[in-house]
This record gives C-alpha cells, structure tokens and sequence, in this order.
C-alpha cells in the first residue's frame, strides 16, 4: 500500500512539473500582449503617432521571429479626446487607478509631474540611447524630453509657432513684393515689431481690407503661443541659475498692454478668446484676417481642409516680431513626446520603450512630419526624399526652429503659464486693466508657487 | 425587533446606501483630500523618496548645507570589488572577470558612460537592459533612484559613505519626498487669491439673478397657464418643460447656434446693419444674460410644475366669490393666489439655491468660465483646479477645499431654511384622526 501511494505521489509530482515546464516553455517561445497607446491632441492628420507604434510593433515581431522567440503584440491606439484638459485628466485618473496605458503622446511639460507622481519610467532605463534611431535625434530636442539630466521620452515631433501675414493685405497696405520677402529677416533682427504689427493691422481696418476685429487675429484658446509674447517684451520663463520659473512683471504688463491696445485699436476683438476653432482655421486660410499667428502644423490644415492651394503665394510667414527694447523676436517650439508609465510587469514597459525607439526611425518619423506639417526630430530625415523635397518643412525648419525655445519642464510650469493665460483674459477683455490684472497674477503666484517663482 | 421593522429597514436600505454611496464617502475624501496638497505631482496613493536636480534644490533652500547637497547629487559609478562580485553571480563569471581585469578601480560619473565602457567588452551582456542592470550594480551614489521608504533612502546614503546629523537626516527626508502631505493651508492660500474672490462675487451673482429668473417665469407660466384653457395649457406646459428633457449639451448647443458669430442672432440682425458677433461672449454682461436664460429656462419649468399644483389646489370658490366682487386678474393674483403659494415659492428658492450652488454643467457648456473669467463660479472654479485645466497640472487638494466651502455653504443655508420652513410644523400630524 506505501508503495501504490509512494508511486502515485511521484507520478503525480512527475505530471505536475511536467504540465509546469510544458508551459513555461511554451510562455518563453509565444508571448501574447496588447500595448495601449493614447495620444492627445491628434487630429486626422496626426494619425501617425498611433500608426507608428502598429508599425514598430510589425518590425518588432519580425526581430524576435529571427532570434526564435514568437511575439504577438496587439497595438490598442486611442485619441478621441475631448481637448488637452480631457486627455490628461485622463491619463492621470487612469494612471493612479493602476490602469495606465502604456505608451502616452503627451506634451514635454507633463514630464515633470508625471515623473515626481512616479506615472511614468525613466526611457533611458530600457533603451540605449547610443545606438540607431536616438542616436540621431537633435540633441536639443533630447534634452526637452529630459527631467533632472534623466531622459524621460522620446521626442515625438517638433514644431514652432510662427506669426503670419496675408500678402495680399500686406500688399494693400503699400509694402512690395520685396519688401514682402524681407519681412523675416527684418522681424528677427528686431526692424519690425509688434508695433508695427498694430500699425499696419490697425491701417488695414481703416482701408476697409479686413473687417474689424480681424487686424490682428490670435489664438482662440491657452496655449504655448502665449508665453511667446511674454518673451517678446523682455520676459524669461525660467532663472537658469536657480531652475526657479520667473515673473517679469514688466515684460507681464507690456505683453498684456500689447493685446488690449490691439482691442482698442479694433484690430482683435475683446471676445476673441473662445471662437470656435473650425471657424478660426476657415478665416485665416480665406485671408479673412490681415495678421495672425499659429502653429507650423497649420500648414496642413490651411492646404488640406481649408483648401488653400498656394499657401506660399499668399501667406508670409515670421518669427513672432519683438514686442520692444527688452524683448526679442522667437518662437516656442513645443515638441510632444513618447513616454512609458509605470507598469506592474517590467517585460511590458520593455517592450513599450522598443516600439517607441523604433517608432522613432527617421523613415517612420517623416511619414508623420510631413502628413501632419511638423517638423523632424531625426538629422538624418533631411536625407529623405519624402522629407527634403517638401518645401514647408525645410523653410519652415530654417526660419524658425533655430530661434525656438522651449518651456521649462518645472512641476510648477503648468500652473504658471494657467495663471498667465488667465491674467491675459482679464485684461483683454476689460476685466481688469493690465496692471490690476499682472498685480492678480503677482497674488496667485505666490500664494500657489511659493518659493517655485522669482517675482521680478 | 418586529419583522415590521426589519421590513422597513429593508425599504430603507436602498436610501440609506444611495447617502453613504453618494453623499457620505464623497464629502469624507472632500474633507480628507482638502487638508493635504494633493496634486498631479505628489500623486494620490502616495508618494517616494527621490534626491534629483529637483529635489536637491528644494533642499538648498530648505537651509540644508552647501557641501551636503553637493555630496548628495554627485553621480559616481565605481568598478570595485563589490561591484565585480555581484555582476558575477548575476552575468556570469567571465563578463566578471573581463570588467575585473580590464576596468577595476575606474570612476565613471555618468551610467552612460560606463554602458559604453561595457559595450567594447566581449562577454558582455547581450541586452540593452541587462547591460543597464549591470552598470547599476555599480552605481555608489542615491541621485536619481527612487526609494520606496525613507528607511531605504538612509540606508542607501549611508552605504555610499556619505555621512549624515540626525537633523540633516530628517530634513532630507522630509524635503525630498514626493508625495502629498496635510496642510491646511489650502484655505489661506483661497483668501490670498484675488480671483477667487472675483469668483466668490460671480457665485453670489449667478445664484441671485438665476433664482429670480426661475421663480420670476415659473410664476408666470403657472399664472398664466391656469388661466388658459386646459387643453392649451398643458401644452404650453409641455412645451415649456423641453429644455428640462433636452439632454444638456443639445440645449446648450440650440443657445450657441442662436449666438454665434455666424449664427442666428448675427445673421438676423445684419440685415439691419448690426456687424456680426459673438453675442454669447461680448461682454461680461452679455455672458450673464445668456447663462441666467440658459439656467433660468431649465429651472422655470420646474417651478411652473409645483406653483401650477399648488395653484389649483386654492379652493375654487375663494377665485368665484372674489369675481362676484369685481376683483380684476391682478387683484386676485396680488390678493389671493400670491399668498397661498408662499410656501411653494419658498421651497423653490430654498432648493434651487442649494442646486444652483453645486450646479455648473450649463455653463462650462456654454461659456466655460469666460469671457476672462466673468462668469466663472465656485464649483465651476473647484472642477478646473481639480480635474480640468489646459496645463493638465491638476490641484487635487486645493480644488477639493473648494469643493469642501461649497458643502460647509450647504449645510449653513438648509439649517437656515429648515429654521425658516420651521419643519416640525410642515410636518405636524393631522388631527382629524386623533
């Protein structure tokens, strides 16, 4: 009887490691997973932040085919957000809920609250940033992506936010076709300001070539754009010496004082701020507008819904002109990038970083730079016939990207440029008046950043 | 206890989870979360120990010395004993042996530059990650490592020789974590804010004008349509009681097709030579007429409901005797209706405080706030801080003191109105029974 049960025990214990080894084996050689992606801000035209991740996963199985190991990854791709806010609030709820997705295309300011939360992981942990695609990556672009000297994602694109002028208005108002051409040399060496801005926009209200209102025609929403105003009089957004973010209120109150002049000139309308969108891109791509200022993106929207076929013959494109002395002429570029959150399985996080290293091939990258008129984040995509030979992403590149600066990463930064936007509204829209509103900012600064802000 | 009472609890029971569920655990977090500085950044489940560039600069201005600071962020990999005995057992005694032979005793300052180091050795690693995870084994310094306790931070800086006073200790830790802690400073930093002031001002506005805008055409409505004929009555009712059913984007969407500057109100008034624009946000005062319509039509309705019952419960005889006396219409609205329908106006004004107070899904829909924050109210103002802002920076702790002012707000006006209701009374027995 010992003996029956003695056998039984090691025919059952053999059985077991038996199934056991079966399935580890088979867990080394066929590895299921699904990889989430969510991108915010991505329209039509930016599909290929998601594709490229299908893409990369494609080429990623193809790797693991050839060292004997089956991979099976399913790309699970999500962008219908509602706006930015939507979007992270999202990211943020889910990430704390323990449901993350893996790969997120996001703005590089949410790097540094999201890696203090701890949501997102060290990329430079998983991927060695020596070998192909990143080590071709514009180093400037490297280090927007960086928090603390650690490298946290992985440039997505880049772009920068010109000011931009209808050339047949402009012509109107008695400038050449030369003069037209000079326009942005004479904007970056300072010749040309935002007071002529006002000037010519406020001419072209008077000669009836625009309706009022639509002299000058900005942004209808927060954005990056706006702090390039701050800097056109003289603002910084960040001390270099201390990494503390900086309020000029000098250059605060000569940057709002700027756009409640152009409210009274009747160059911009007081209620601007809230237009709706789809109207906003129909008007400046009509020359509704005698100046305004976007994104480079816009390009795509202006030649592709909006059906303008030269954009080159009827839109001159600058830096956004300084505001004064103090100030110079520059754009903000405001790259998005690739970032993994934390994940409860390491091997998943690894996987994530290789299909955001390879979604970063120059080759793949163009795809996405020139669908969507953003610009490269690769030296070696000028090398790429799809790339070189589109016009807007070379002009665009060597007028503007090497002016552009970035916004600091700094967990405080969101709450600043919050406070900045929302001090510009008072004062455009007559709420207050520039001063009262910058001495508001001043209060909410602060109280809210504390020692995280040098008043000046 | 009776099996009645049981049964009445049970009837009780789906109540009682319903105020737990929605109202008790809700305003609990509230309180919990507004006495602590939650945000996006600290997190919510809490937080790690992590010295960076950051955190380093935190703890300089915190008064912790120059030389401690310095010595806490310098980066230092180091190819020593240790170091090659742990790669051994975890990479193979011949990659050991080649780092052992080839690099011992060598200082590397960044990971970077010891992985390029590694890659010209032949019996590295064969992956990118293992050939990470071995240049961490010998890594002797704590920057950028993110230690789950404060227990682990010590350890990890006192293993790496760097010395530290129990002050120093726990300044260190208590500076560098990076999760959230409680602080009722939240409510000083609210008086410190001149907007939210402003916001305090809209609020006030927004509850008083809405009110008198609801009960102002809920009154009429009811009026007017007990004096109709019955049949056209309900259905002006009906058609007043639309905005009520229309889902609320759909009705606010109807308002801004009317406003646009491309919409209804535009295109009408260009014929007579008015410039297009956008009516909705004009002006500040333009704003606040459309948010008390928008609101205003919503409540009405309701209003108009209750004020129309409690009309045609007013004895019919009181309305024939005061005709046989010559009353006019305004006569027996002024003199008869008005007064019994004191306590239905009453509750109205009580309840739709309350909701008008909590209530902001209109306009973020229609207005979000603007223009420049004209028509921003308190609860608007608390969803933006805590759960919806461009910046994506999310103050969950300063939103949820908000939120909490607004509960407090509450509580203070429904005593107040039990007190003027003065409910026992409301509720007395009958006494034709006793």
């Amino acid at each position: 009887m010992t003996t029956l049960v003695s056998k039984l025990r090691q025919s059952t214990a053999a059985a077991v490691l038996a199934v056991t080894a079966a399935s580890f084996a088979g867990d080394a050689f066929a590895k299921d997973l699904t990889i989430t992606v969510w991108a915010g801000g991505t329209n039509d035209s930016d599909v290929y932040r998601l594709d490229a991740i299908e893409m990369a996963a494609d080429m990623l199985e193809r790797e693991y085919e050839i060292l004997g190991e089956e991979l099976n990854i399913t790309v699970e791709k999500k962008r219908d957000f509602a706006d930015w806010a939507a979007f992270k609030q999202a990211v943020t709820l889910a990430a704390e809920a323990g449901d993350a997705p893996n790969i997120v295309v996001t703005s590089h300011l949410d790097i540094a609250p999201w890696s203090q939360a701890g949501l997102i992981v060290p990329v430079e942990d998983y991927v060695d940033m020596d070998a192909w695609p990143l080590n071709n990556l514009y180093d400037n672009l490297v280090e927007i992506t960086s928090y603390n000297d650690v490298v946290y994602g992985l440039p997505q694109d880049a772009e920068s936010r010109p000011f931009f002028f209808w050339k047949d208005t402009m012509k109107q108002l008695g400038y050449s076709d030369a003069e037209i051409e000079a326009l942005p040399a004479k904007v970056e060496s300072g010749e040309y300001t935002l007071a002529n801005v006002l000037e010519d926009a406020k001419k072209a209200v008077e000669m009836e070539l625009v309706e009022e209102g639509y002299g000058f025609y900005p942004r209808v929403s927060n954005g990056p754009d706006y702090a390039q105003f701050y800097q056109s009089f003289g603002g910084e957004l960040l001390d270099k010496d201390t990494g503390k973010l900086l309020l000029d209120k000098q250059a605060m109150t000569d940057f709002y004082q700027f756009f409640v002049d152009a409210v009274e000139a009747k160059v911009t309308r007081k209620n601007h701020i809230g237009t709706e969108w789809d109207q906003w891109y129909a008007e400046v791509a009509s020359g509704k507008a005698a100046t305004w200022h976007g994104g480079t993106w816009h390009y795509a929207r202006y030649t592709g819904k909006e059906g303008l076929d030269d954009f080159f013959g009827n839109i001159q494109f600058t830096l956004i002109p300084a505001g004064n002395e103090n100030g110079r002429a520059n754009t903000i570029t405001h790259p998005l990038a690739y970032l993994l959150t934390a994940q409860d399985d390491e091997d998943d996080v690894e996987i994530a970083a290789q299909l955001i290293k390879i979604a970063s091939e120059p080759r793949i990258n163009t795809l996405h730079a020139i669908k969507s008129a953003h610009l490269g984040i690769a030296r070696e995509q000028s090398n790429i016939e799809l790339y070189a030979n589109d016009r807007w992403a070379a002009e665009a590149t060597e007028r503007l990207l090497g002016q552009a600066n970035a916004q600091p990463n700094h967990t405080g930064y969101g709450q600043f440029s919050q406070i900045m936007f929302k001090g510009l509204e008072t004062a455009w829209t007559g709420t207050r008046t520039p001063a009262e509103a910058v001495a508001e900012v001043e209060a909410e600064m602060k109280a809210t950043l504390g020692d995280e802000v040098i008043i000046r | 206890m009776r099996r009645a009472h049981l049964l009445g609890l049970g009837f009780l029971s789906p109540a009682l989870a319903i105020i737990l569920m929605l109202f008790l655990i809700p305003v609990l977090l509230t309180v919990m979360f507004s006495f602590t500085n939650m945000s996006t950044a600290t997190g919510i489940s809490g937080g790690a120990y992590e010295i960076n560039a950051a955190s380093l600069r935190k703890l300089a201005d915190a008064g912790a010395q120059e030389s401690f600071v310095e010595t806490l962020g310098k980066e230092s990999f180091v190819v020593d004993d240790a170091g090659i005995t742990a790669a051994a057992a975890a990479y193979g005694e011949q990659f050991a042996n080649e780092v052992g032979s080839q690099m011992l005793g060598e200082r590397f300052s960044s990971r970077r530059d010891l992985e390029r180091a590694f890659r010209k050795l032949k019996s590295r690693p064969r992956s990118t990650r293992d050939i990470k995870k071995a240049a961490d084994l010998f890594k002797r310094s704590v920057l950028n490592i993110r230690f789950e306790t404060a227990g682990g931070l010590v350890d990890a800086v006192t293993d790496n020789g760097i010395e530290m006073t129990p002050d120093q200790q726990e300044l260190l830790t208590k500076t560098i974590y990076t999760g959230w802690t409680w602080t009722s400073d939240n409510f000083a930093l609210m008086a410190q804010i001149p907007y939210v002031w402003r916001v305090a001002g809209n609020t006030v506005l927004y509850v008083v004008l809405t009110l008198a805008a609801s009960v102002g055409m809920g009154l009429f409505l009811a009026i007017t349509t007990f004096y109709l004929p019955s049949s056209a009555a309900s259905s002006f009712r009906a058609i007043w009681f639309l905005p009520r059913i229309l889902p609320n984007v759909i009705f606010v969407l109807m308002w801004k097709w009317l406003a646009w500057d491309t919409g209804f109100l535009s295109s009408l008034l260009a014929n007579f030579g008015v410039p297009p624009r956008n009516w909705m946000l004009d002006t500040g005062v333009n704003a606040w007429v459309f948010i008390v319509l928008i609101n205003g039509i919503v409540g009405a309705s309701l209003g108009m409901i209750l004020f129309g019952s409690a009309i045609k419960s007013i004895p019919q005889s009181m309305l024939h005797a005061s005709e046989v006396d010559g009353a006019s219409r305004w006569q027996q609205i002024r003199y008869i209706i008005l007064p019994q329908l004191r306590w239905p106006i009453m509750f109205i004004c009580a309840y739709s405080t309350l909701s008008l107070l909590t209530s902001f899904e209109y306009i973020l829909l229609s207005t979000d706030g603007g223009p420049g924050g004209a028509t921003e109210v308190w609860s608007l103002m608390a969803f933006h801080t805590a759960l919806d802002n461009y910046a994506g920076n999310l103050q969950y702790g300063l939103g949820a003191a908000m939120a909490l002012m607004l509960v407090i707000v509450g509580i203070l006006a429904s005593l107040v109105y039990l007190r003027i209701f003065n409910f026992n009374d409301l509720v007395a027995k009958p006494r034709i029974e006793q």
